[in-house]
């Protein structure tokens, strides 16, 4: 009873706290599960999320003029935010068993001509 | 049964003559008496040389006239000719036979010279001047050589002048040889030559040459006696262009229109007959007589001729009121006094055929002769008609040109009404001119209303006014307005404008404008003022840098957790290839900088073409190096674990 008792507490107590337990969990796991040239990687991720969110901040307070600007860095953001994802799961070595062609250095080399055309097109359009 | 095959022809034949007559082009240019006077003023100007004086005196001789001071010409002449020349003796020649008693002596040298001329190796000019003086001096000359020399040179040289020159030359040959492969050139000269509108014909190089081409059509026509192949029509036509022509800049221009002008009046076979009306064509009963002046392409009158009137019908009814009656040759015109059928007034459609010589040519026109008369105006019945028709009407009657007395009010209990009835003065029938107008002028204002007045039933005009139903086009402007009535037609002689009376018009108040504003179309509009594109709407620039500033962070916080992660570049290889490709990667890294600043995309897609190539083959042996770093020590690594297990 107190084992059911402690633990319909535990879990209303858990319930409360597992976002909390499970984000702390997620972050353990991460910090010791990952390579850290992928923590590498996902940090860049990180940076260009932010730099994303931050463009798109700032056209909803101050204007879309002018709106081919925005456009082209939003693009660029979200492009370069693909691409990296794109890089990290063809990098990954759990995923090693679906890309049996593609070795991480072919991976990084598509990483970098993408991006090349990517951030032609964005300078082209940004004005 | 016998009798229907030769009337069928004639019917046929009659057909045919009335189309063609119906459908033949009329001349529409000739030389009047003022292009007579002109010409002659260009050709009679002082000698300059031999070949003017040539086109003076033969032109003058071609247009009728004699030279002023022959004496003095034939001195000119004699002078002036070089015996060495065949084109001078040519013109000499020429010049002689016209003046009278006028003799240039030929020595046997001269002769020489002159048969010499006629022969296959000279021009066809050269022949034609020499053929033409040996003529003109009188002196013997074999024309069958003559022709031959000038078919073989003809057969060379296919201008058109050379071939109107041919033609002239045939002219003064003997009619022993066989002049009809000349006379043939003439239906080929014909056929180049160009239509212009279905008025014109004329050669391409220009009036000149076709009046040439005329004069020397008909003298050589005339000399073999053989009808020229050039049809009405076409004659029609060349008379048109030729004679269009009423300024000469050259005067051997004035000397083909000359010469042609004198053949187209007295050849054996084609004479063109000008038939103009005399003044306008219009008759009245003060001028009851219509005059015709039928001449010639010189003006010069026909009096042989007869001149019929085929028949005059009216342009309205198409009814004929006259035909086949002769006109009556009076001095230098012909005349025929068409009110004797006593017509109505209007438009007549007569058509007049000249007879009398078988040369004549676009003899038969159309004319459209107007009958005017005099309008009389009668039965004017002024009335102020009342709206409830409970008060009987009051009725002024007026007689023209007087002016009713007193003045009719129009308001609105009551309209005024006029009603006329318009006469021919001469035969009493009824009329219905062009116009027939009310006008009502307002008297303070200045504003002028006009109303058209129509007939009824029985040819009575009637005009109504009622004030409710014309208020907009007086502008319910309340006044005395002067009634005047217009009446006017092409066909009236007397056209009236008569004041007939005083009219007060009265409107309602509530519709009286407060000014008559007269509308004055040509003063300045107000001015439009062009409304420039406004700049969009921008942050103010404290904002746009703080957020600039702003979005660098996210770029601290990557190296930040970089170095917390742990990231370095300590497996850096100094390879040449992994050197070559961090700085081919970096300048494509400027290149779009650069790109952004000044380029456009063909330029840096050049410059990234080099860049990236070299980049890439750099890369691609950096990273083919690391690859087999990697799989050396994924090797290594795996086989420890091998040697752990084991």
């Amino acid at each position: 009873m107190s084992g059911a008792a402690g633990s319909g507490s535990g879990s209303g107590a858990g319930a409360a706290g597992s976002v909390g337990s499970v984000v702390r969990r997620f972050l353990v796991e991460y910090g010791s599960g990952t390579p850290s040239r992928l923590k590498v990687l996902d940090a860049y991720l990180l940076y260009v999320l932010l730099t994303g969110a931050l463009q798109f901040g700032y056209c909803l307070g101050v204007g879309t003029f002018p709106f081919n600007s925005f456009l082209s860095g939003f693009i660029s953001a979200v492009g370069s935010f693909i691409l990296g994802v794109c890089l990290r799961i063809q990098i990954n070595p759990q995923n090693k068993g679906e890309f049996q062609g593609i070795s991480p250095e072919r991976a990084f080399a598509d990483f970098l001509f993408a991006n090349t055309i990517l951030h032609l097109v964005v300078i082209n359009f940004v004005g | 049964m016998a009798a229907p095959g030769p009337r069928l022809r004639l019917a046929v034949a009659a057909a045919l003559l009335l189309l063609a007559g119906a459908q033949a082009l009329a001349p529409s240019h000739r030389l009047t008496g003022r292009d007579l006077a002109r010409l002659r003023a260009a050709l009679e100007r002082p000698f300059a040389d031999l070949q003017a004086a040539f086109h003076s005196i033969v032109g003058l001789s071609n247009l009728g006239v004699r030279v002023a001071d022959e004496k003095a010409a034939c001195n000119f002449i004699k002078s002036n000719v070089d015996s060495s020349s065949v084109d001078s003796l040519f013109y000499a020649a020429q010049s002689i036979q016209v003046l009278s008693g006028c003799e240039v002596t030929v020595s046997n040298e001269t002769r020489e010279l002159l048969l010499g001329a006629v022969s296959e190796d000279s021009s066809v000019t050269q022949i034609f001047h020499a053929v033409g003086a040996l003529s003109g001096f009188g002196l013997p000359l074999a024309s069958q050589e003559a022709l031959s020399a000038l078919t073989a040179r003809l057969s060379k040289e296919e201008s058109v002048l050379a071939t109107i020159q041919a033609l002239e030359t045939a002219s003064y040959l003997s009619q022993q040889a066989d002049l009809s492969g000349i006379v043939e050139e003439i239906e080929d000269l014909v056929a180049r030559l160009d239509d212009l509108g279905g008025v014109y014909l004329q050669f391409e190089e220009g009036i000149e040459t076709t009046a040439l081409f005329v004069a020397a059509t008909y003298k050589l026509s005339d000399h073999v006696g053989t009808e020229p192949a050039v049809k009405e029509d076409q004659i029609i036509q060349l008379m048109n262009a030729i004679f269009s022509k009423k300024n000469f800049e050259t005067l051997s221009e004035a000397f083909s229109v000359a010469c042609a002008a004198g053949s187209l009046s007295r050849n054996r076979y084609h004479l063109p007959v000008i038939i103009v009306p005399d003044g306008p064509a219009a008759v009245s009963h003060h001028q009851p007589v219509l005059r015709l002046q039928v001449t010639n392409v010189m003006s010069q009158p026909l009096t042989q001729a007869s001149v019929k009137l085929d028949y005059a019908k009216s342009a309205s009814t198409k009814a004929t009121v006259l035909q086949q009656t002769a006109f009556a040759l009076s001095g230098d015109t012909f005349e025929l006094n068409f009110m004797n059928v006593k017509p109505a007034s209007g438009y007549y459609d007569f058509s007049i055929s000249v007879d009398g010589d078988k040369r004549f040519i676009s003899n038969k026109v159309e004319l459209k002769v107007k009958v005017s008369t005099e309008v009389g105006i009668t039965n004017v019945d002024l009335s102020t008609v009342d709206k409830d028709q409970s008060i009987a009407p009051k009725t002024t009657r007026v007689v023209y040109p007087a002016k009713a007395k007193g003045s009719f009010t129009a308001d609105s209990h009551q309209n005024f009404a006029l009603s006329f009835q318009l006469i021919d003065v001469n035969s009493g029938a009824e009329l219905i001119p062009h116009q027939t107008f009310v006008r009502l002028h307002n008297q303070k204002t200045g504003q002028e209303v006009v109303f058209v007045a129509e007939p009824d039933s029985k040819n009575v005009y009637k005009f109504e006014l009622d004030t409710s139903e014309r208020k907009t086009e007086f502008d319910s402007a309340s006044g005395t307005y002067t009634l005047y009535l217009i009446v006017g037609d092409a066909t009236l002689e007397n056209p009236i404008l008569w004041n007939v009376a005083d009219v007060v018009i009265k409107f309602p108040e509530e519709d009286a404008p407060s000014t008559v504003q007269s509308k004055n179309l040509f003063v300045p509009k107000p001015e439009i003022q062009h409304l420039f594109r406004e700049p969009e709407k921008r942050p103010p620039t404290v904002v746009s840098n703080t957020f600039t500033a702003l979005i660098l962070s996210p770029l601290l916080l990557l190296l930040i957790l970089w170095i917390k992660i742990g990231a370095n570049i300590s497996n850096f290889s100094f390879a040449p290839s992994t050197i070559i490709f961090h700085m081919g990667h970096a300048a494509m890294l400027g290149l779009m900088y650069v790109y952004w600043t000044q380029l456009n995309m063909f330029q840096t897609l050049k410059y990234l073409a080099i860049l990236g190539g070299v980049t890439f083959l750099a890369g691609n042996r950096m990273l083919a190096q690391k690859a087999v770093k990697r799989i050396a020590a994924e090797q290594s690594s795996r086989l420890a674990k091998y040697r752990t297990l084991r």
